[in-house]
C-alpha cells in the first residue's frame, strides 16, 4: 500500500520511468472507452492521462477556454509544458466536447508521430457495435504499426484474460471497502486505481495481490457515514481524502476512474475484437451514451444498495454538460429510492474549493444525522 | 414549488403563438405612422424586436416572415388538434424530414427560443430560471434550455417526441434534449454523427438515419410516402436554389442584403424548408435585396466593415444588434449557423431521397463543422471559404458561453483564419439568448473599437503602402 501511496499521484512514476529506461513505449489515453487490452497486446504501456498536481493552467487556458472543464485544461497544461513528454503517442476518443478539444490542441502543438483517433458511437445498437468493432480493428492495426509488431488474436485474448484477472481483483478490493467495517478507505482505493492506470495489467494484477493480502484483515472504524461518490472524470485523490477527513467513508463509487472502468465487462463473442467492442461499448456507463440512462441508474442503485450507503455525493466539474445534466436525473432517482444526495459542482483540483467542499460534506453529514 | 410560478397560459409556445397570431391583422403595407402607433402600445421587450423588423427598408419582408412564423405556430396547433405527432427537433436537423410525414409536424426548439425572446415581455428568462430551479447547470445552452425549460414546466404545449441530431457535435444540446424527453416521458430518437470523415463514417451515418426513418415511421404510424416526400423535397430544392441566389447577392459591396435578412434566411431554413410559405419568404427577401442593389442602397454613408460571425449572433436585441450595426456601416455578412453547403436532394426514388436527407443532415450547420473528425480543421476550412466568397474584412466570434466545443478550438481557428485569409477575428463573450450576461452597449463598444482600431487602421496602412 505504501508503494501505491507514493506512486499514485506521480505522473512519471518509478514504474513508468523503469519501463521507459528499458526501452518500452507508452501510449497516453484519457477515456474509459479505450480498450487498453489492444495497447498491452502490442507490448506497449497504456497510460491513462491524469492531471496530478493540479497545475496552474495558463497554457491550457490559452488553447482551451475558461468555459472548458478544468480537468481537461489541466491535462493539456501538463501536456504542453512537457510533463507528459515521456508519452510516445496519444489515443484520442470522442468522450466529450472538452476532451476532443483537449486532444486537438495537444496534438496541434506537440505533433506526436503516433496519434490515433478511436471513434466511439454514442449509442448501443447492432450497427454501432459493428462500427465500433471495425474501429477497434483500425486501432489494432495502428497500434501494431506503432509498436512494430503484429497483434495476434492470441495476444489479444491473453490481454483480455489479464484484465479479467485485474477486474476480478479490483472487485475483491471493492468488497473489502463495502464490508462492515471496511478494510480499506475510499482514498486508498482511489490511490490504487490511479496507480494501476499507469501500469501494465499484468503488473497491476501482481500489485493487487499484495494489496489484497495486506488489507484482508485491516479495519477502518473511525467513520460516521458510508457514502457513495459518482460523477465526472476525476483522479482527485485529494478530493476523496478531503471528503473522508470530515468523517465520511467513501464506501462505493460510480466514477469513471473507479468502478465504471471495470465493474461490468461482459461479452460473448468469440472474436476478440468483437468481444472488446461488446465489453467497452456495451458497458460504457457514461452519460455520453444516449438511450441508456435506465441501465446507468440501475447500475448506480445496485452499487448503492450493495454497499449499504447512507447517502450519495454526485460530483462534477464546472462546465461538464454530460454529468451536469445527468446529475439532475440521478439526484431525482436516488432520492426517490430513499438515498439522500449531495450535488457538488466543483472546479477540478482547485485548492480554493477545499474549504467549501468540506463544509458542504459536513453539512450533508448533519443532514444524514451523522 | 416552481410549478406554481408558471400558469398554463404562460408557457413559451402558448404565449408566443398567441402573440404571433395577432400578426394576421397587420396590413401588408403598414405606414410609418401605424408602426409608431403600435410601438407605443407594445411592451418594452417586444417593442424592441418590432422596431427592428419594421424598419422601412425591410418591413415588407419582415411582415412576410412574421406571418410565416404565425402560420408555423398555427400549423402546430392544428396538427395537435388533428391528432398528429408534434416532433421537437433541434436547429441542426432539417424540418422537411418531418414535413415528409402526413402525421407529424416539426417544432424547432432553438427557433422557439428566438421567437420567444423576440416576442415575450421578460424574454425567455423565466423559463431559463425554471430549468435552473430544477438543478440544471447554469452553463447549459440558453438556445434550447429556454424553450425546453418552458416544456419542463408542464404548463406549455408539449412535444410528442424529440429528435436529437446533436450527439457527436454538441453535448449540451443533446443532453438537455435527452433530459427533457425523459422528464416528459416522450421518446427521443437519436441521430448520432460519427466523428469520422471517411466513407465508412458517412455510411454509418446513413445507416443511423435509416433507423431514424424506421423509428419515426413506427411512431407516426405511417410509411413515408414517396409522392409526399417528392413534393416536400422538390420545394426544399427550390428553397436551396433561392438560398444560393440570395447568397450571391450578399457578395456585393456594399452589401444590399440587410443584416436581419441573414437571420430570416435561416429562420426559414430551420422551420419552413419544404413549404410554400418558406419559398414565398425567400422570394420576398430576394426581391427586396435586388431592388436595393439596383438603387445602390445601403443604410449608412459607407460600408465600413464586412464582418462574418464565425459561429452565431446575439438574439436578444435585434434592433441593437442587426439594425444599429448596419446603420454604423458594419455589415453582418452571415454566421456559421446560417451558412450551408446543401446539395439538391435527388428526388428520383424513395431511397435517393432518404440518402439525400441524410447527407443534408451531415452537412448541417454545427454538425458539419464540430461534428467533424477535426473540429478546428473543418471549421477553419468552412470559414476560409465563406469569408473569401463574401469578401469579408473581419470575423467575429460571439463567445456564447455554452459552446464548449467551439471554445475548445477557437484559438486554433482564429490563428488559421489569420494565416489563410489574412483577416482578424474579434472574440467577444456573452450569452447569445440571454441579455443578462453582457449588455449590448458593452458588445457595441468592443465591436466599434475593433472596427476603428484594427480594421480602419489596416485599411489605412494598406492604402499608405500602395500610395
Amino acid at each position: 500500500m505504501r508503494t501505491m501511496q507514493s506512486q499514485s499521484t506521480d505522473l512519471y512514476s518509478e514504474y513508468v520511468r523503469d519501463w521507459k529506461e528499458k526501452g518500452g513505449k507508452v501510449l497516453g489515453y484519457a477515456c474509459v472507452a479505450t480498450p487498453v487490452e489492444i495497447i498491452e497486446a502490442a507490448g506497449v504501456l497504456p497510460y491513462r492521462i491524469k492531471a496530478f498536481g493540479h497545475p496552474d493552467t495558463e497554457l491550457g487556458d490559452a488553447y482551451l477556454a475558461r468555459f472548458n472543464c478544468r480537468f481537461c485544461r489541466s491535462c493539456l497544461q501538463l501536456g504542453l509544458e512537457g510533463s507528459y513528454d515521456f508519452l510516445d503517442g496519444l489515443v484520442e476518443t470522442n468522450g466529450c466536447d472538452h476532451l476532443r478539444g483537449m486532444f486537438e490542441n495537444w496534438q496541434h502543438v506537440k505533433k506526436y508521430d503516433f496519434f490515433h483517433y478511436l471513434k466511439v458511437p454514442h449509442f448501443l445498437r447492432e450497427d454501432s457495435l459493428e462500427y465500433f468493432t471495425d474501429e477497434l480493428a483500425l486501432m489494432r492495426d495502428a497500434v501494431a504499426g506503432f509498436a512494430g509488431t503484429e497483434i495476434s488474436d492470441d495476444a489479444l485474448r491473453e490481454a483480455i484474460d489479464t484484465y479479467d484477472e485485474v477486474n476480478a481483483k479490483l472487485k475483491r478490493l471493492y468488497a473489502l471497502r463495502e464490508q462492515t467495517p471496511p478494510a480499506v478507505s475510499g482514498t486508498e482505493v482511489m490511490q490504487v486505481l490511479c496507480t494501476g492506470s499507469s501500469m501494465l495489467g499484468r503488473d497491476f494484477s501482481d500489485l493487487l495481490d499484495e494489496v489484497l493480502e495486506e488489507k484482508a484483515k485491516a479495519r477502518v472504524t473511525d467513520y460516521k457515514a458510508r457514502l457513495m461518490i459518482m460523477g465526472s472524470a476525476t483522479d482527485e485523490v485529494d478530493l476523496i481524502a478531503d471528503i473522508e477527513s470530515t468523517g465520511a467513508l467513501i464506501a462505493a463509487d460510480a466514477l469513471c476512474f473507479g468502478s465504471r472502468s471495470f465493474w461490468t465487462r461482459g461479452g460473448e463473442s468469440g472474436d476478440p475484437l468483437a468481444l472488446l467492442a461488446e465489453r467497452y461499448l456495451g458497458h460504457l456507463f457514461c452519460p455520453r451514451m444516449f438511450n441508456d440512462y435506465e441501465r446507468r441508474i440501475e447500475y448506480v442503485l445496485d452499487t448503492a444498495r450493495r454497499a449499504g450507503v447512507d447517502g450519495a455525493i454526485i460530483t462534477y466539474n464546472k462546465f461538464c454538460d454530460l454529468h451536469g445534466v445527468e446529475s439532475v436525473s440521478q439526484r431525482m432517482d436516488l432520492e426517490r429510492a430513499g438515498i439522500p444526495v449531495l450535488v457538488l459542482e466543483k472546479d477540478y483540483g482547485s485548492k480554493a474549493d477545499t474549504g467549501r467542499v468540506k463544509t458542504r460534506v459536513q453539512a450533508f453529514l448533519e443532514r444524514l444525522g451523522k | 414549488m416552481a410549478e406554481k410560478e408558471i400558469k398554463g397560459y404562460e408557457g413559451l409556445i402558448n404565449r408566443a403563438s398567441g402573440i404571433y397570431g395577432l400578426l394576421k391583422y397587420f396590413p401588408e403595407d403598414m405606414s410609418d405612422e401605424e408602426v409608431e402607433g403600435i410601438l407605443h402600445v407594445l411592451p418594452k421587450d417586444m417593442s424592441s424586436a418590432i422596431r427592428a423588423v419594421m424598419a422601412p427598408r425591410i418591413r415588407k419582408t419582415s411582415l412576410a416572415l412574421l406571418k410565416g412564423m404565425q402560420q408555423w405556430f398555427d400549423g402546430a396547433m392544428e396538427a395537435r388538434a388533428q391528432g398528429k405527432k408534434i416532433i421537437l427537433v433541434p436547429f441542426n436537423f432539417p424540418p422537411e424530414f418531418v414535413y415528409c410525414f402526413e402525421n407529424a409536424y416539426p417544432l424547432t426548439s432553438e427557433v422557439l427560443t428566438v421567437a420567444g425572446v423576440a416576442a415575450l415581455e421578460g424574454q425567455g428568462e423565466r423559463y431559463w430560471d425554471y430549468a435552473m430551479g430544477l438543478g440544471l447547470p447554469d452553463y447549459l445552452c440558453s438556445s434550447n434550455t429556454i424553450e425546453l425549460g418552458s416544456a419542463l414546466t408542464g404548463a406549455d404545449f408539449e412535444p410528442d417526441a424529440i429528435i436529437s441530431a446533436a450527439p457527436g457535435s454538441c453535448d449540451a444540446n443533446s443532453k438537455i434534449h435527452e433530459f427533457v424527453a425523459r422528464y416528459l416521458g416522450v421518446p427521443q430518437f437519436i441521430l448520432d454523427k460519427p466523428v469520422d470523415d471517411s466513407p465508412r463514417g458517412r455510411k454509418a451515418y446513413r445507416t443511423c438515419f435509416r433507423y431514424l426513418v424506421r423509428d419515426m415511421e413506427e411512431f407516426a404510424g405511417e410509411e413515408l410516402s414517396e409522392d409526399r416526400m417528392r413534393e416536400v423535397l422538390t420545394r426544399a430544392n427550390q428553397a436551396t436554389q433561392l438560398y444560393y441566389d440570395l447568397w450571391e447577392l450578399r457578395k456585393m459591396r456594399p452589401n444590399p442584403c440587410p443584416n436581419l435578412f441573414t437571420l430570416y434566411a435561416y429562420a426559414v431554413r430551420y422551420v419552413l424548408w419544404g413549404t410554400d410559405i418558406g419559398l414565398d419568404i425567400l422570394r420576398s427577401m430576394i426581391d427586396t435585396v435586388k431592388d436595393r442593389l439596383d438603387k445602390g442602397l445601403y443604410p449608412a454613408e459607407e460600408e465600413v466593415a464586412r464582418c462574418f460571425w464565425i459561429y452565431t449572433y446575439y438574439y436578444w436585441d435585434w434592433y441593437g444588434f442587426f439594425n444599429r450595426m448596419e446603420e454604423r456601416g458594419i455589415t453582418v455578412l452571415g454566421d456559421l449557423l446560417g451558412s450551408f453547403f446543401f446539395q439538391p436532394v435527388d428526388t428520383s426514388s424513395r431511397e435517393s431521397m432518404i440518402d439525400g436527407l441524410a447527407d443534408t443532415c451531415w452537412d448541417y450547420a454545427m454538425t458539419r463543422q464540430v461534428g467533424a473528425q477535426s473540429m478546428s480543421a473543418q471549421w477553419a476550412d468552412d470559414i476560409a471559404y465563406w469569408t473569401s466568397q463574401l469578401d469579408a474584412d473581419a470575423c467575429i466570434y460571439c463567445g456564447h458561453h455554452s459552446c464548449k466545443q467551439t471554445w475548445s478550438v477557437f484559438s486554433m481557428v482564429r490563428s488559421e483564419i489569420m494565416k489563410r485569409s489574412k483577416i482578424p477575428t474579434l472574440m467577444l463573450q456573452g450569452d447569445s439568448w440571454i441579455r443578462r450576461m453582457t449588455p449590448m452597449s458593452a458588445l457595441d463598444e468592443q465591436i466599434d473599437e475593433f472596427v476603428n482600431n484594427v480594421l480602419k487602421r489596416k485599411r489605412a496602412t494598406a492604402a499608405t503602402e500602395v500610395g
